[in-house]
């Protein structure tokens, strides 16, 4: 089949969604299908521009190219899946969050002004439109199909995507706690920078880049933190392997999260993930005290969380390998059958 | 967000009054509303955007469309056929001219021709014989920003009347059944008791109603149909009764005006509630709204936002030559049939506790009344971006390429 997966790109940001579209190119293209991922630049401020964004894909044409049918679409975040095709499939990373669940909280982008109010009702409109005239829906975790329930009346089904490939391995439960991840707000890295600052004991290390790194760093230096706190920056495919191998456990606790694929790669590497109780998809596979541990939003909790890992290797050995066995369970093969028989 | 809200409201006895009583509380809790004092000339300063509910009650609704032609905003179209409130704000006031022009706005020269005959007493009033072939509707639609219609039926008026502006259907939201409600006594025990509420106008189709019951008494001689609601004479009342075999106050009961607190008393006493129409205005039922949330098996009239009720619902009457027989024949099955009410009467319940229940039609008047105070203006951002970028490639207004442009924008429902 000759297969479009449309993905939206901010320039010169790359993070899970990016990963995650790359793959099911590869993994298409493993199976012999002609696959291409089709991108187009994405911005989504100031006021209505997200709008404008949206309507160039309206505009794109993937029935054809060069004169030949393009199969099948598979659209995959906001506002990718405005595309026009007559077998549209959407594989729903996320919506545009800020229109909907984060709308009136300091993560939100739209104020009380009739403007602000009318464009997000658009987005709105423009997603009822663009997911309901898919052939059919999946949405890559429990919590992002049900917040397309909540927000649009729409039925998903869940298929949660495998993480990347790398170089798994479990060598040690060493001193230190592990974040990877896009540096911004809502992934709450500060809470982990604050965790540590509340037990001398711990460690940690930080992998990813963003928006939020120069505040993140700014902390780290106001609290003193450096020396047990690292900013490791955006790391190669065999360091972030060699990183998971060695760390004692990996901390992911972002604000509602889609789905996240850092608990897996965790559990890949035999090694528990603490989370928070707030975290959204990610408590879909971290569970308390069986594949990690799940806290209150509070530094001082995630730093008891994180020392109770310390003190009890055999703890964060048992529940590190429980998430293995639920981690290999998530497979291209069958993403890519449910994608390809809709 | 302020919203200036223009409507009748208790004490007026209306059914856009009790709705509006209905709905405020809920909507005030999702956005700031100021209810515009009755009579009020337009909305007050400071308000993002006006609400005005319109019916055809001219006494309640004169002032509110005289706002409304001072101020566009988003409209509740509580009935698609506003003869008679245009034929009251206009003939009603001496005003023939007004009423000679909105004729014509309806149906052109043969409106205006009609009108004159009118009013000259060379054919009879419109109101009276054919409302709905001239709904004059553009007499507000021509004020509308954008409009919020309870029913598709309403929806597909509303386009085919050629208004471009937004239209949100809206479902009428329905009353909470109160707890422990106690069947109101009747005047006399019954085998099963039929209930049909609201002013008994000639379009509720009273005489179909009698002559149909006139048969089910056949089958069913202890039955008893209770009418509840206004009537315009007493007399004609009892002589229609009597035509069929019936006698008021014997197998036929009529109770007058209820006010809230007696009519869910009466509805727990019904076993049926029966509803026609013909011809519709477009209108919703607010008995039929509470006979569901109440969980009564119901029969209605096969039209307008009646037939858009579930099967497992309602039994739908087509009007017309089988309309009698077919009316007395699905009331024996009801009748006949316990398990059949039962059912009937638990689909009603679930249906409107999905479709009409209060927060989620204040979600619906909230998104839409968002969408028609700031929809404009980002329809023109959207608009000045888009011409600004076709420009820059040389394209004017007059290209061919733009068509695909403004197709592809009002199909991501963001229409320019």
């Amino acid at each position: 089949m000759r297969i479009a997966v449309c993905a939206p790109q901010v320039p010169f940001v790359r993070g899970g969604a990016e990963i995650l579209t790359q793959n099911l190119v590869d993994q298409l293209r493993r199976r012999e299908h002609e696959a291409e991922l089709v991108t187009i630049p994405f911005k989504w401020y100031p006021r209505a521009r997200v709008l404008t964004e949206a309507l160039l894909w309206r505009l794109a044409d993937l029935e054809e190219s060069e004169g030949r049918p393009i199969d099948l679409v598979i659209a995959t975040k906001f506002p990718s899946y405005a595309v026009r095709h007559p077998n549209k499939v959407v594989w729903l990373i996320h919506q545009f969050r800020q229109a909907y669940e984060m709308d009136g909280t300091p993560l939100g982008q739209f104020g009380p002004d009739p403007f602000d109010r009318a464009t997000r009702r658009a987005i709105h409109r423009l997603d009822q439109v663009g997911l309901g005239e898919s052939q059919k829906l999946f949405a890559i975790s429990q919590n992002v199909a049900m917040r397309l329930r909540t927000g649009n009346g729409l039925e998903a089904e869940v298929l949660r995507p495998p993480p990347q490939q790398l170089d798994y391995r479990c060598e040690e439960y060493g001193d230190f706690v592990l974040s990877v991840g896009r540096l911004d707000r809502a992934k709450r890295v500060d809470l982990l920078v604050q965790a540590v600052a509340v037990d001398p004991r711990l460690k940690a290390v930080v992998v990813g880049e963003g928006p939020d790194g120069p505040r993140l760093e700014e902390l780290v230096h106001k609290l003193g933190l450096e020396g047990r706190l690292t900013f490791a920056g955006r790391v190669e495919r065999d360091e972030l392997a060699r990183l998971y191998a060695t760390c004692l456990a990996v901390f992911y606790a972002p604000v509602d999260e889609d789905l996240g694929f850092v608990p897996y790669e965790a559990f890949l590497s035999q090694k528990p993930v603490v989370s928070t109780n707030d975290a959204g998809g990610p408590l879909e596979v971290v569970s308390d005290q069986k594949t990690g541990l799940v806290c209150e939003p509070e530094p001082a909790a995630v730093a008891r969380a994180v020392a109770r890992l310390a003190s009890s290797h055999d703890e964060a050995r048992a529940w590190g390998r429980s998430g293995m066995k639920l981690a290999e369970q998530a497979s291209w093969d069958n993403v890519v059958d449910r994608l390809l028989s809709a | 967000m302020k919203v200036a809200y223009f409507s009748p409201l208790p004490p007026e006895r209306t059914g856009i009054a009790d709705y509006s009583a209905l709905l405020l509380p809920a909507l005030r809790r999702r956005l700031e509303v100021e209810v515009v004092r009755r009579g009020a000339r337009r909305a007050p300063r400071g308000t993002d955007i006006a609400l005005y509910h319109v019916g055809n009650n001219p006494d309640a609704h004169g002032w509110i469309v005289a706002a409304l032609r001072r101020r566009q905003g988003v409209v509740v179209l509580h009935d698609f056929v506003l003869h008679h409130l245009v034929a009251g704000l206009t003939l009603g006031r001496g005003d023939t001219d007004a009423y000679l022009d909105a004729m014509q706005r309806d149906s052109g020269g043969i409106g205006r021709l009609i009108a004159h005959g009118v009013i000259d007493g060379l054919l009879p009033p419109v109101l009276e014989s054919r409302p709905d072939e001239f709904p004059l509707v553009h007499s507000v639609l021509d004020h509308a920003g954008g409009v919020i219609v309870h029913s598709r039926y309403v929806v597909e008026k509303v386009r085919q009347s050629g208004f471009r502006g937004p239209v949100w259907r809206i479902p009428h939201p329905a009353w909470r059944e109160p707890d422990e409600v106690q069947p109101l006594p009747l005047p006399r025990p019954a085998s099963v008791v039929i209930g049909c509420f609201g002013n008994l106008n000639p379009s509720k189709r009273g005489p179909q109603l009698l002559q149909a019951f006139a048969k089910l008494l056949e089958r069913h001689p202890d039955a008893l149909l209770v009418l509840a609601g206004g009537i315009s004479s007493r007399y004609e009342l009892e002589l229609q009764a009597a035509e069929h075999g019936l006698r008021l106050g014997e197998t036929v009961v009529h109770l007058g005006y209820l006010d809230e607190g007696n009519i869910w008393p009466l509805l727990a006493a019904c076993d049926i509630l029966v509803s026609l129409r013909w011809p519709t205005m477009g209108e919703t039922s607010g008995s039929v709204i509470r006979a569901l949330a109440a969980g009564r098996p119901l029969v209605v009239s096969d039209v307008g936002w009646f037939s858009e009720l579930p099967e497992g619902v309602a039994a739908k009457v087509p009007v017309g030559e089988r309309e009698v027989e077919t009316l007395a024949a699905f009331l024996d099955a009801i009748a006949s049939d316990e398990e059949l009410r039962r059912r009937m009467g638990r689909a009603a319940a679930e249906y409107s506790r999905q479709e009409h229940d209060l927060d989620r039609v204040a979600d619906l008047y909230m998104a839409a009344l968002e969408e028609g105070a700031g929809g404009p203006a980002v329809r023109d951002e959207l608009a000045g971006e888009l011409a600004r970028a076709a420009w820059d490639v040389g394209l004017d207004a007059r290209s061919p390429e733009l068509d695909e442009l403004s197709t592809r924008v009002r199909e991501l429902g963001v229409g320019l």
